[in-house]
């Protein structure tokens, strides 16, 4: 923008945009709305109001809350300003309440508006727990579906289950599965509630997959019942044993007297700790755990590991060097995904643990299910990455705030800032303050060259690898050049 | 066992590399497993899969535990012996499930194995191969260790080109001086050093070849102590690092530094021997102006040989470790049967081969 001056002329964006496209001969200009897709503001700006015409008010640059460069990310929406994006729940004072003018609740089955809140407030988190809670909603979706009334063609048991001789599309239960219940459910939830993670999106292509592959004249009760049985053998095989599996195989690498580093709290890691201490004793290593704000998941694995007698350190992230440099024979980390070469897409710290392990030659391990694995390509942490709530940044308590006599510093957990109390820290109300932003991003990737194995319910595998498995878990997806001779 | 010592006397006393036979260890071991399948009572693939185990586990107890291991393994690792075991097993036993006539089964299975042993046997010169394009007229090779696959690689590369080459004298058991022997014989200019030199030679060579007693999963390998420094220094002078070795040397291995290495067969005991001090005091053996005193079984009692250091028992600790390991970063290209691989092509073979 040319920049109007103070007071100047309030210039109409879209003109200087077209403009812009003329000069550029662009052939289209994507107006990057801080609320994106349709779905209204996303930041919950002050002073912005209404945000879906934002784009038409004028913006002063220095109260721009937005972050160019990650204005392609889905911005984060705050559960409690958007009650009317959820369709009908809202959080009251006392809790969850459901708005009975909502059309929306009328279309989506309880369970998909529960879990959507659920992701959305952050109840939820990890990339199984995403996972396998969206699996089980569907599952008593499906347990609970029944076809569009009209088609004449609902089977129930009672009718002893005869299938009809021919369906049209529109009574074909595969289609109306797929069309009515499986992808707005999954749409809602990525677009209104939490952008979905790989575990959840792989997950879904899964269940596509499986409700296609159906017999067309199935009868109903089969339909579900086979649908139900699929999805635990899903959740079974490629979370619950694989994470089995991979604690076997991360185990043989921890010998007596290690020092294990872990970040945050992964899902597998836990598991695979735990599995190592029942088997080699809870004498034989010792772990450290390293935390970070705002979300500091990693108080939840320090608490259980602990229970289990297994002896923890605790830490924050500034004190990695330290450790690192003095204590640790390994690192074993999480994934939200796995790229497909070998780069790991991680909560945000991640990459940081990772380079600080290999500058001083310490194994890093990532442990990973394949069904994480992801077929793009990612270079940074930019391209493909989730905004958190920023308030989470910079409502906190801290030591000088305490020292400085402020009163009772709020949210020392973290948690977003509903009712607590606000400190003296200029930052506690960065809103109002011209030319500063604040960011709160939720992932990194990890470079492949930082990852020394990674451990998949297959063994441990180079890297390098990851392409390799993808090609063995999916050989019809092959497109090669040398088909030549089959 | 014949197989295995490849010399029918009972006990062997020294197997030197100029006289052991041209079979590999692992090719051997490959084909006694042959003869067990020949000889097998099993009727089912699960009774035989049982016979080829317990066959295999007794022929690494011999290698490792019995008194003549070291010398039939030569301070090396059974690494090979096991891999090689393991990928026939594999390999033989893959494509059974469509027959549903066991002698069937039994006949086809023999063919397979036939095919393993012949495919071993014949990697070295398929290895040579393929890896002679990667030497010039006028360069110089850097070589540690004795290995059949590198030797025949230099001797058929010396065929149609010239080049020369420097080996570290390999310590304990001499194995680089004994290769020497052999590359002179074949016309090679030869040069040798001490395996301390190794840093200081590697700025006048041109490219390194080592071969491998295992390739790990990760594109890594397991080579006798010595090569991982090898490497290192390689890559910082930017000289390009191959490996020669057949692909039944995959390992399902992950090793994610040296101590966590499987443990090794039986290390040589170390002798310290002040050999610059040997011209002046002419104390080799034999030409010592005192006479050196031998026990009852006629051994040469270390102590009375002038140079040797000898140590208080249990004052100073010992380490000989047989062999270390080299990660996959510090290796530029493996020359395998199965062609010239990148280190992290290994990975994608192993997945293929243990599917």
């Amino acid at each position: 923008r040319g920049g109007g001056g103070a007071g100047g002329s309030t210039t109409n964006p879209f003109r200087t945009l077209l403009d812009l496209q003329g000069a550029l001969r662009t052939k289209s200009v994507y107006v990057l709305d801080g609320g994106g897709g349709g779905s209204g503001g996303g930041k919950g700006e002050a002073g912005e109001g209404a945000s879906g015409s934002s784009s038409q008010e004028t913006i002063d640059p220095a109260m721009d809350k937005r972050l160019p460069v990650f204005a392609h990310l889905p911005q984060y929406k705050d559960p409690k300003h958007f009650e009317k994006e959820f369709s009908g729940v809202a959080l009251g004072g006392g809790g969850l309440t459901l708005s009975s003018s909502s059309a929306a609740r009328q279309q989506f089955h309880p369970a998909i508006l529960s879990l959507g809140m659920q992701y959305a407030s952050g109840t939820i988190r990890g990339g199984n727990a995403r996972a396998k809670a969206m699996l089980r909603a569907f599952q008593q979706v499906i347990r609970d579906y029944e076809p569009p009334t009209g088609s004449g063609n609902s089977n129930t048991a009672a009718s002893g289950g005869r299938p009809p001789t021919s369906r049209s599309p529109k009574d074909d239960i595969r289609h109306d599965l797929d069309h009515r219940i499986i992808k707005p459910a999954f749409q809602y939830w990525t677009t209104q509630c939490r952008p979905h993670s790989v575990s959840m999106g792989n997950a879904f292509t899964f269940l596509k997959l499986a409700v296609a592959a159906l017999d067309r004249d199935m009868a109903l009760e089969e339909v579900k019942e086979i649908l139900v049985e699929t999805i635990d053998a899903y959740i079974h095989e490629r979370i619950d044993l694989a994470d089995k599996a991979i604690s076997k195989y991360a185990s043989s690498k921890i010998v007596d007297g290690d020092v294990i580093l872990t970040y945050g709290c992964s899902n597998v890691v836990e598991v695979l700790l735990l599995e190592a201490a029942r088997d080699k004793g809870v004498d034989s290593f010792r772990v450290i755990v390293v935390d970070s704000r705002p979300l500091l998941e990693g108080r939840a694995l320090v608490a259980r590991l602990a229970e289990a007698g297994v002896e923890c350190t605790y830490i924050l992230l500034n004190a990695l060097s330290y450790v690192m440099m003095r204590e640790v024979t390994k690192v074993f980390l999480g994934a939200s995904a796995l790229m497909s070469d070998g780069s790991v897409l991680s909560r945000v710290g991640t990459a940081g643990v990772a380079l600080m392990a290999r500058s001083n030659n310490i194994p890093v391990l990532v442990c990973c299910e394949t069904y994480k694995i992801s077929n793009r390509v990612q270079l940074e942490s930019i391209t493909g990455n989730e905004m958190g709530n920023p308030d989470d940044v910079v409502i906190a308590g801290c030591a000088m705030d305490r020292a400085g006599g402020s009163s009772e510093c709020g949210g020392g957990d973290g948690s977003s800032s509903g009712g607590a109390k606000q400190t003296n820290s200029i930052i506690s109300d960065w809103r109002a303050v011209p030319n500063l932003k604040v960011m709160n991003l939720l992932y990194d990737l990890t470079p492949s060259e930082f990852v020394s194995g990674i451990v998949t319910e297959m063994g441990i595998l180079p890297a390098t690898s990851v392409a390799v498995l993808l090609r063995e878990m999916n050989p019809q997806d092959t497109n090669t050049a040398f088909m030549g001779d089959m | 066992r014949c197989h295995l010592t490849g010399s029918t006397a009972a006990s062997p006393t020294s197997i030197d590399p100029e006289h052991r036979t041209a079979v590999a260890l692992p090719v051997a071991a490959i084909k006694s497993l042959l003869g067990v399948i020949q000889r097998s009572k099993a009727t089912t693939m699960m009774g035989l899969q049982e016979d080829l185990r317990g066959a295999t586990e007794e022929m690494m107890t011999f290698a490792t535990e019995s008194p003549g291991s070291l010398q039939l393994l030569g301070g090396r690792s059974h690494i090979a012996l096991a891999s090689g075991c393991e990928l026939f097993m594999k390999y033989v036993t893959r494509a059974f499930l469509e027959l549903p006539d066991f002698a069937a089964c039994i006949a086809q299975v023999l063919e397979r194995g036939e095919r393993f042993a012949g495919i071993s046997l014949a990697a070295r010169d398929r290895i040579a191969e393929v890896g002679q394009a990667f030497i010039q007229d006028g360069q110089t090779v850097l070589t540690h260790g004795w290995s059949r696959v590198v030797s025949n690689l230099l001797v058929k590369a010396a065929e149609h080109r010239h080049f020369s080459i420097v080996v570290l004298e390999g310590r304990p058991d001499a194995a680089g001086a004994k290769a020497a022997k052999v590359y002179a014989d074949a016309g090679i200019p030869t040069t040798v050093v001490l395996d301390s030199a190794m840093a200081c030679a590697m700025e006048s060579a041109d490219l390194v070849i080592v071969g491998a007693e295992g390739v790990v999963e990760n594109g890594g390998i397991v080579n006798k102590m010595g090569t991982y420094g090898l490497g290192i220094a390689a890559r910082e002078l930017g000289k390009p690092f191959y490996v020669a070795a057949e692909s039944y040397k995959f390992a399902r291995l992950y090793p994610l530094n040296q101590s966590d290495l499987p443990p090794m067969g039986p290390a040589a005991k170390l002798n310290f021997v002040d050999t610059a001090s040997w011209e002046m005091t002419g104390g080799l053996v034999g030409k010592a102006k005192a006479p050196v005193n031998t026990d009852k079984d006629g051994k040469v009692d270390a102590s009375s040989v002038p140079g040797v250091v000898q140590f208080k028992p249990n004052q100073i600790k010992v380490k000989n470790p047989p062999c270390d390991y080299t990660p996959a970063k510090y290796i530029t290209l493996l020359f395998t049967d199965l062609g010239v691989l990148t280190p992290s092509a290994v990975s994608d073979e192993l997945i293929r081969l243990y599917q």
